[in-house]
């Protein structure tokens, strides 16, 4: 068996509380935002207390400061993949529409089914 | 975020650590913090509601449930915990992906440790054995248990551990803090009660029933060092992961590939028949056989313990309904359907003397420490508390079983 890389979506689809399923969507991606949010802020802070210790930065220097190209380029490939797990939710309806013949193992046992899909 | 204190705990950059930071705040806020607001809610509302309409209080957890579903907190409550279920697995894929190669390499080189004799310093003990044409049961092949894309069994290359690694470290984020240091507390709280209550216990053999990647079954080990202690389960990258996560841990524990309603082993050949958080993951019609074979492999005067989520005929409506939860949302089918049942009777029906039926409630070691741990297994059981088998500050750990 060749190497695959790890599947991302859950077989069987998820659970929807409210009335319109598109709000539980939505309020997943408000969830997925704020976790990055806050990795943004774990970060600055990781890197103002190095630039502290280090005594390395000048006030307004982010403010001047421009990515060279090779950086402008990693930064996209990155702005890339972080739009794709903000939208990762919408995902999962795409691959069950896509499978259109489930191999046995994918298929979701029946109880499951009734226990998941049920809206309200 | 639990950092994980063994050498397979993969390398996370500094993003990757702050999302599961997020993650793990994010669940203790929705189970702590929410679910305490939902309890509030139904005390305020729901309940009153149902009273107006019923002139009596909901009956079980089903009316309970019916009762809650319109209510927009519940609501709020319910999608949160699904998207944080899922940001779980979500912040984890990411390293693993990366990590891959590397990981199987440091399995390989520690479970080739452990196929020498294991006499030699530094040479890792214990055994694996999988089968190359094993069968998984449909409903562990067929399902992404608790939302964990993948689920216990999923292989994406030969030989590959992936799924137990996602499942170690993907509890480390999912516990925040609850189920242990070394994600053992479940394992280190029941093993340690057993052996302060049982002094005259003293195993030669010790089988742990769906050990996954092996987590509480180490902590036989510990408690009791001249047991063998064997681990099962029918997941084979669970059981890759969980032997070198064994040698990683120095434990000796043996692991083998194998499904519990059919053991692979003599009769009368265990003293204890243990397992955690593994009853709840199959149909009823397999609980029965699993416990029929946990009466078959045992000796006489051998003790089964199931360590579980506590029985609906035990706990209060709203208690019933916060827990079954899973069972309609969480991709947990046989939850709710295996705590209807009666523990009493399952164990009667398996070939046990309900005289010799046992139950326990016993406190997190890691959550209450030492002491209260201690003085518990001199009290008699109490099994209805909001905090049984609940992940949520002040866990108890449920567990019932029966002498042969």
């Amino acid at each position: 068996m060749s190497r695959q890389p790890m599947r991302r979506t859950i077989r069987g689809g998820r659970p929807y509380f409210f009335d319109d399923p598109a709000i539980d969507k939505v309020l997943n991606m408000v969830v997925v935002l704020a976790s990055e949010v806050w990795t943004l802020r774990e970060r600055l802070m990781a890197m103002e207390a190095i630039q502290v210790t280090r005594g390395g930065l000048k006030a307004g220097e982010i403010d001047r400061f421009e990515f060279k190209p090779e950086d402008e380029a990693n930064l996209s490939a990155q702005r890339k993949e972080y739009i794709d797990s903000l939208f990762r939710v919408l995902a999962e309806q795409v691959d069950e529409a896509r499978r259109s013949k489930p191999a046995p193992s994918a298929a979701p046992v029946k109880t499951k089914k009734k226990a998941t899909r049920k809206k309200k | 975020m639990l950092e994980l204190k063994h050498d397979l705990r993969l390398a996370k950059t500094r993003d990757e650590k702050a999302r599961m930071n997020f993650v793990s705040g994010l669940r203790a806020h929705v189970l702590n913090d929410m679910a305490s607001g939902m309890r509030s809610v139904y005390d305020a509302d729901v309940e009153p509601q149902f009273r107006r309409e019923h002139k009596r209080a909901p009956k079980d957890g089903p009316e309970v449930h019916k009762a809650i579903k319109a209510n927009d907190y519940f609501k709020f409550y319910s999608t949160l915990r699904v998207t944080a279920q899922d940001m779980v697995w979500q912040s984890v894929i990411p390293p693993l992906e990366r990590n891959r190669p590397e990981l199987k390499q440091k399995a390989a080189k520690l479970s080739g440790q452990a196929q020498g004799n294991g006499k030699g310093k530094g040479e890792a003990r214990g055994t694996l054995r999988l089968q190359p044409n094993f069968e998984v049961p449909r409903y562990v092949s067929a399902i992404d248990v608790h939302l964990m894309a993948g689920n216990y069994d999923g292989e994406y290359e030969k030989d590959d551990l992936a799924a137990g690694s996602l499942y170690d470290n993907g509890l480390a984020v999912f516990s925040f803090g609850l189920m242990g240091q070394n994600l053992d507390d479940i394992g280190q709280s029941i093993a340690g009660f057993i052996r302060l209550k049982y002094p005259n216990l003293k195993p030669k053999k010790i089988l742990d029933l769906g050990c996954t990647i092996g987590h509480n079954t180490g902590s036989w080990k510990d408690h009791f060092p001249e047991a063998e202690v064997h681990g099962i389960d029918v997941a084979a990258p669970c059981l890759r992961y969980a032997h070198a996560r064994a040698q990683a841990q120095d434990r000796e524990v043996h692991f083998q590939q194998m499904n519990a309603e059919k053991l692979d082993f003599p009769d009368a050949s265990f003293d204890v028949v243990f397992s955690s958080m593994f009853l709840h993951e199959v149909p009823k019609k397999s609980i029965a056989k699993i416990m029929d074979e946990a009466y078959r492999v045992l000796k006489p005067g051998g003790l089964m313990l199931h360590m579980e989520l506590p029985p609906n005929s035990q706990l209060s409506a709203y208690d019933a309904f916060y827990l079954d939860w899973d069972s309609a949302y969480n991709n947990e089918p046989f939850y709710k359907p295996f705590r209807d049942l009666r523990p009493e009777e399952l164990c009667k029906k398996a070939g046990f003397d309900p005289k010799k039926y046992v139950q326990f409630v016993i406190p997190s070691v890691g959550w209450y420490g030492e002491k209260v741990w201690r003085e518990a297994a001199t009290r008699p059981p109490e099994v209805d508390s909001d905090k049984t088998g609940r992940l949520t500050d002040g866990i108890l750990w449920y567990c019932f079983g029966a002498w042969k």
